[in-house]
C-alpha cells in the first residue's frame, strides 16, 4: 500500500466537498493510503501571490513544513490553485536558499524548510505514481458510450518549468485516465484555456466570458460532458452555466464532473454515493449515453496513392 | 528624455527585472503575448505594450494601468514567449512596486478586484483558511453590491455546495503571526 501526504485544500470542505470525498473513494480502491497534513492552513491561493510578496511564500510554505514530518515521499493536492501555488514555493524555495531562510523566519516555531517531499497534483500522481494500468485493472463498470471534453485549465501543466508535467498546451493525462475508464475523450482545443478563476466573485463578466468560450469549444467537440480537476474550475463552468446560457442566448448542459467522480463510477462505487445532487447542470442526461452503443466513426475514403498534381501543359 | 536600452538609467526597468527576475529588454514587441492572453481586451493596454512602457521607464502610466490587476497568471503568454520572458512575473512586479508606492487605481473594478484580495488575506489571516460563503457575502456588503450573485444562493445553499460554519484553526496564532513577521519584511525591504 503507497502513502500519500494529503493538501486537501479550503474549498474541499465547501464547493468542492464532492471533490475530496470522491477522491477518497477513488484512492482506496487503487490502494493508497492518505495521510493529511495536520493543522493545514490556506495556501493563499490567489490572493496572496497578487498582493505581497512574502506571504505568497510563507502561507504554502507552512503546510511543506508541517507536511516534512509526515515523512512520505509525496504530496498530492487535490485543488489545482492550491498545487500551483505549493509548487511555484517549493520549486524556488529550492532554488533559493537566501528566500528560503527569509521567508522561513516568519513560521520559526513550526520547524525548518528542508525541501524533502515532492509536490504533485492528484492527476500527475494517478497518472505517473499510479498508472494507466493499475486505474484500468480497477474498473468494473465502464464508461463506454459518454464522451467527454477533459478541461485542465491554466495551472495543472503550466507553466512548464514548475509545474514538469504533460503539456502546457495540449496535456493528454486526463484523456488517457478517461479512456481507461472506457470512456472517449473528444478533441478539444479549449483544454487549457483559462476559466476566470479567481475572478468568479469580483469580477463575474470575465468569468462569463472565458467560461462561456470553454463550454461552447466543449460542446461543439460533441462532449456530453466536462471532466475536470480544479474545484475552481469545476464551479466556474457548474455553477455559472445557467447564467452563461442566460446571456448568450445558448443552450449547453454540459455536467461538470470531478475525474474522481467519474474513476468512482467506473469502479463500481453506486452514483448515489457520489454527490452528483450537488451539480448545478444535472448529470442524469450525460450518464445516461453510458453501455449505449457507440456507432463506429464513418470511415474516411484514404485515395490510395498520393492524387497527382494536374498537369498544366494539358 | 527617453532613453531605451539604459537599465543604468531606467530605474523602473531595473526595478521591476530585478523582482521578476526577467530581463524587459529581451521583448522585441511580436505581440504573441496579446493574441494568447485571454484577458488583453479588458486591459487598458495589452500586455505588450506594458512590456514597452516598462523599457521606457513609463512607470506611471505601468502603475496606473488596470492591465496588472487583470493578469490572472494563467501563464499562457510566458509558454509562448519566444523571448522566453515571464510575462506574469512582470505584471505581479509591476502590482507589487504599484501598490508598495501607494499607488491606486480607483476605477471601480480595479477597487472590486482589489478588495476581494484583500477580503481575502484577512480571512485567512482571521481563520487561517478561506470560508468561501463569507466571504461573498463580506465582499457584496464592503463594495456595496448587496444583491450580487444573490440568485445563486438559495439553489447553492440548497445543494450544500457552501457551507454555513466558519470556524478559527487551531493554528490561528501561528498565521497571525506569520502575517506580521511577513509585514515587518516587507517594510524593512
Amino acid at each position: 500500500m503507497k502513502k500519500l501526504t494529503y493538501f486537501p485544500g479550503c474549498s474541499a470542505h465547501g464547493t468542492s466537498e464532492e471533490f475530496d470525498s470522491t477522491l477518497k473513494m477513488v484512492l482506496k480502491t487503487l490502494e493508497v493510503q492518505l495521510e493529511e497534513i495536520p493543522d493545514w492552513n490556506c495556501c493563499g491561493a490567489t490572493s496572496a501571490h497578487v498582493m505581497t510578496e512574502n506571504l505568497a511564500y510563507a502561507l504554502p510554505m507552512r503546510n511543506l513544513v508541517l507536511a516534512e514530518r509526515l515523512e512520505n515521499d509525496t504530496i498530492g493536492i487535490a485543488c489545482a490553485s492550491c498545487y500551483q501555488r505549493m509548487k511555484v514555493t517549493k520549486v524556488h524555495l529550492d532554488a533559493n536558499p537566501e528566500l528560503a531562510r527569509r521567508i522561513n523566519s516568519t513560521i520559526v516555531e513550526e520547524g525548518t524548510y528542508e525541501g524533502k517531499t515532492a509536490v504533485k497534483s492528484m492527476l500527475q500522481f494517478a497518472y505517473e505514481d499510479i498508472g494507466l494500468e493499475m486505474i484500468k485493472s480497477k474498473v468494473t463498470k465502464p464508461l463506454t458510450g459518454l464522451k467527454v471534453a477533459c478541461y485542465y485549465g491554466c495551472l495543472l501543466t503550466r507553466p512548464k518549468d514548475i509545474t514538469q508535467f504533460d503539456s502546457p498546451e495540449y496535456p493528454m493525462s486526463m484523456d488517457r485516465i478517461c479512456e481507461a475508464l472506457g470512456a472517449t475523450a473528444t478533441e478539444f482545443d479549449y483544454k487549457t484555456e483559462c476559466c476566470g478563476a479567481s475572478f468568479s466573485i469580483s469580477n463575474t463578466e470575465v468569468v462569463e466570458n472565458l467560461s462561456g468560450k470553454i463550454l461552447e469549444m466543449a460542446q461543439e467537440s460533441g462532449a456530453h460532458a466536462i471532466v475536470v480537476a480544479c474545484p475552481l474550475c469545476q464551479s466556474n463552468l457548474d455553477m455559472r452555466q445557467p447564467d452563461i446560457e442566460k446571456h448568450s442566448g445558448k443552450k449547453y448542459g454540459l455536467p461538470v464532473f470531478y475525474i474522481t467522480q467519474l474513476m468512482a463510477l467506473a469502479f463500481g462505487y453506486p452514483a448515489g454515493e457520489l454527490r452528483f445532487p450537488k451539480h448545478i447542470v444535472p448529470v442524469e442526461g450525460a450518464l445516461s449515453n453510458i453501455g449505449k452503443v457507440v456507432p463506429a466513426p464513418e470511415k474516411v475514403k484514404k485515395p490510395t496513392k498520393a492524387v497527382e498534381a494536374e498537369s498544366e501543359d494539358n | 528624455m527617453i532613453t531605451l536600452g539604459s537599465q543604468g538609467k531606467n530605474t523602473f526597468l531595473a526595478a521591476v527585472n530585478a523582482k521578476s527576475g526577467s530581463n524587459v529588454l529581451e521583448c522585441y514587441q511580436c505581440g504573441k503575448c496579446v493574441s494568447t492572453c485571454p484577458v488583453s481586451h479588458f486591459m487598458d493596454f495589452p500586455p505588450r505594450e506594458i512590456m514597452q512602457m516598462i523599457k521606457l521607464g513609463l512607470k506611471n502610466e505601468a502603475y496606473m494601468a488596470n492591465s496588472h490587476w487583470f493578469c490572472l497568471t494563467c501563464s499562457a503568454c510566458s509558454g509562448r514567449c519566444p523571448r522566453e520572458i515571464d510575462i506574469p512575473a512582470v505584471m505581479e512586479a509591476v502590482r507589487h512596486l504599484a501598490i508598495e508606492e501607494n499607488y491606486v487605481n480607483d476605477s471601480k473594478k480595479v477597487k472590486e478586484i482589489r478588495k476581494f484580495h484583500e477580503i481575502f488575506l484577512d480571512m485567512v489571516k482571521r481563520y487561517g483558511r478561506n470560508y468561501e460563503l463569507r466571504m461573498m457575502a463580506e465582499f457584496n456588503i464592503r463594495t456595496r453590491n448587496l444583491f450580487k450573485d444573490m440568485h445563486l444562493a438559495p439553489k447553492a445553499l440548497l445543494k450544500g455546495k457552501i457551507p454555513l460554519g466558519v470556524k478559527p484553526l487551531k493554528s490561528a496564532k501561528a498565521i497571525k503571526r506569520m502575517y506580521e513577521v511577513a509585514e515587518r519584511l516587507e517594510k524593512k525591504k
